[in-house]
């Protein structure tokens, strides 16, 4: 841990020396004297930097650092420097000395803080926390034993098979964290038994610990190659044995606890999915989920196409109609045209009420966001067919839906706070939708003149009128466009 | 008022003996713990002013002895402490100093030290 470098230091040291020449003549011999001392700090800092052998522990850093920010000290309370340069490369000196002492303050006390942390947490004390479940196979008894005493008075609760039929029977019955396994067993040797753990993807992560003599190292060999974790001579040494296992609880651990992260993972991303995806299409999702860094607040100016629609008279229907009935009527009307909006890889801003404000073209711009949102209007209207059919059949009123299409460069950003925020949508733009949704006519779709401008495809269009919008001067220029194909022919 | 300074580095000790004697205190150095221990019976200061990372003895073993002295243990040390660690201070305290103070030194600060347990 030596983080410290003293060139930034010396530079400065070096400017001082320069600005110290001029006004040497100028100076008591007592500041004289304290200036020597700077520049004896400086060539021991020197030092530092060009014999790899110096000392160079913090004890003597500080020491030099503590030095040359007291003769600083001195000389700047002592007299007035006229020269301002001195003053200034004084105070900068200073400055990178409290650095180096705060940052070494910070390592310091996170040195002391892991110190801590490891006294208190001796191997023995974190040995029964853990409390692992062990499995020790041997088919000699008298060694089943041995291991179940050792082990036992370390808290560690240890089961006991005396072949590899038993040792596996009681690993899908129990939760075993680390396996003792003996090498040279009759029937089933440890070889084989090691197999089947590592080759069931259930055991897997379970810690194999392998038990033989010294002279079956080749075999052990063999054993770590197949995915034993690690060994033990016998006669083993009992601490070195609860430090395998200790090592071996801790690794299934880290294990277990991995894939608790990954499962959690799995649930947020579905939730995100589940949540998210009722707003904005699967490959909008999928784009947010991959690269989360995108989810920052903040924004940015792009062009959208803006589709905006509502049901014309509804607020009077919900005078009329029983609360439930009217949430069924929305429900079905918004479950209907948000669907083909998705289609359509628009992104649905927001309900509000029986209005949906969706956006083309945001988090991500196509040449053809103005054609998608115009065919997605009308396929919104020739679905309010079945919508009403539906309706008739539950006794629910016709409804009909007007909608708004314009286009114009909105920001387009995650707007909100920290806490809450969401993809949205600002801009006079938006406001101008708004006021064409409110010109548009049931069953009508009103498209502003931006947006017929950038349309590539030919649509009917049915009639162009200029309709006076608030807050603007001039009239607004839209276009009706047909989409009930029996009409438009006529 | 009468100061022992005790500490190796040559430059720290200059500047230290410097500015203390500026600030009106009669400064006298050593740079081990030993020899600290032997001024400290000789010529009684007033404060001891001690780095712990000493050559010879350090600055706690010396903190300690003189604990153990009836006629050195009412003389205040104040423990100067090249590492800004905790471990380094609380061991100062546990060996008997008074006060400690982290370098690099703030002045006043020493100053309004000195001035506080010479008082006691």
């Amino acid at each position: 841990m030596n983080s410290f470098d003293p060139t930034s230091l010396l530079s400065l040291l070096e400017l001082l020396k320069c600005e110290y020449n001029v006004f040497e003549h100028e100076l008591s011999e007592a500041s004289k004297k304290d200036f020597s001392g700077i520049w004896r700090v400086g060539e021991y800092l020197r030092d530092l930097t060009s014999s790899e052998n110096s000392k160079k522990d913090d004890h003597e850093i500080m020491n030099l650092l503590s030095a040359l920010h007291g003769y600083i000290e001195i000389l700047s309370e002592e007299f007035e420097l006229e020269n301002s340069a001195a003053t200034e490369i004084m105070t900068k000196i200073t400055t990178v000395i409290n650095l180096t002492a705060e940052r070494k303050m910070e390592v310091g006390s996170i040195k002391s803080e892991q110190e801590k942390l490891t006294k208190e947490y001796s191997t023995e004390t974190q040995l029964n926390q853990l409390a692992g479940q062990i499995l020790a196979v041997d088919d000699r008894e008298e060694n089943l034993v041995l291991m179940q005493r050792q082990l036992k008075t370390n808290g560690l609760q240890v089961v006991t098979a005396s072949n590899g039929k038993e040792a596996l029977k009681l690993l899908s019955d129990l939760e075993i964290d680390v396996v003792l396994l003996d090498l040279l067993m009759p029937v089933m040797n440890g070889m084989e038994v090691l197999q089947k753990i590592k080759g069931n993807a259930r055991f897997r992560a379970i810690s194999v610990i392998m038990i033989s003599g010294q002279q079956d190292i080749a075999e052990i060999i063999k054993c770590i190659e197949a995915g034993a974790d690690d060994y033990l001579f016998k006669p083993f040494n009992p601490v070195l044995l609860r430090a395998r296992i200790k090592a071996g609880i801790d690794r299934k651990r880290w294990h277990d606890r991995e894939e608790t992260y990954r499962k959690q993972l799995e649930l947020s991303e579905r939730f995100i999915r589940t949540t998210f995806g009722r707003y904005l299409s699967d490959d909008i999702v999928s784009q947010i989920l991959e690269a989360p860094e995108g989810l920052e607040l903040g924004g940015d100016l792009r062009e959208v196409t803006i589709l905006m629609s509502d049901i014309r008279g509804f607020t009077k229907l919900t005078e009329t109609l029983p609360p439930a009935k009217v949430v069924k009527l929305l429900n079905r009307y918004l479950e209907a045209m948000s669907d083909i909006v998705m289609e359509h890889d628009g992104t649905i801003d927001e309900f509000l009420g029986d209005a949906i404000l969706a956006v083309f073209g945001a988090p991500r711009s196509n040449s053809d966001d103005a054609d998608r949102a115009v065919r997605c209007a009308i396929k919104m209207q020739l679905a309010m067919k079945d919508v009403n059919q539906k309706n008739a059949s539950d006794n629910l009123p016709m409804v009909k839906t007007g909608i708004a299409i314009n286009t114009g460069s909105v920001i387009a950003g995650n707007i909100g706070s920290e806490r809450r925020s969401k993809y949205g949508f600002v801009g006079y733009p938006m406001n101008v939708t708004s006021r064409i949704e409110d010109k548009t006519r049931g069953g009508e779709i009103l498209v502003s003149d931006s947006t017929k401008k950038n349309l590539r495809d030919r649509y009917g269009m049915f009639s162009s009128r200029e309709i006076k919008v608030k807050g603007l001067t001039k009239p607004l220029l839209v276009h009706s466009i047909s989409w009930d194909t029996k009409r438009s022919r006529k | 008022m009468k100061i022992l300074l005790v500490e190796d580095n040559e430059m720290n000790r200059d500047m230290l003996v410097r500015r203390l004697s500026r600030a009106g205190y009669i400064v006298e150095s050593t740079t081990n713990g030993k020899a600290a221990l032997e001024q400290m019976s000789l010529n009684r200061p007033d404060v001891v002013l001690m780095d712990m990372n000493l050559p010879i003895m350090d600055g706690w073993t010396a903190c300690r002895e003189a604990m153990k002295d009836s006629r050195l243990k009412t003389i205040p040390i104040v423990a100067l402490t090249a590492h800004a660690m905790e471990r380094d201070r609380q061991a100062a305290l546990e060996a008997g100093c008074v006060d400690y103070a982290t370098k690099p030194i703030d002045f006043p600060e020493l100053l309004s030290k000195i001035k506080q347990v010479s008082e006691k």
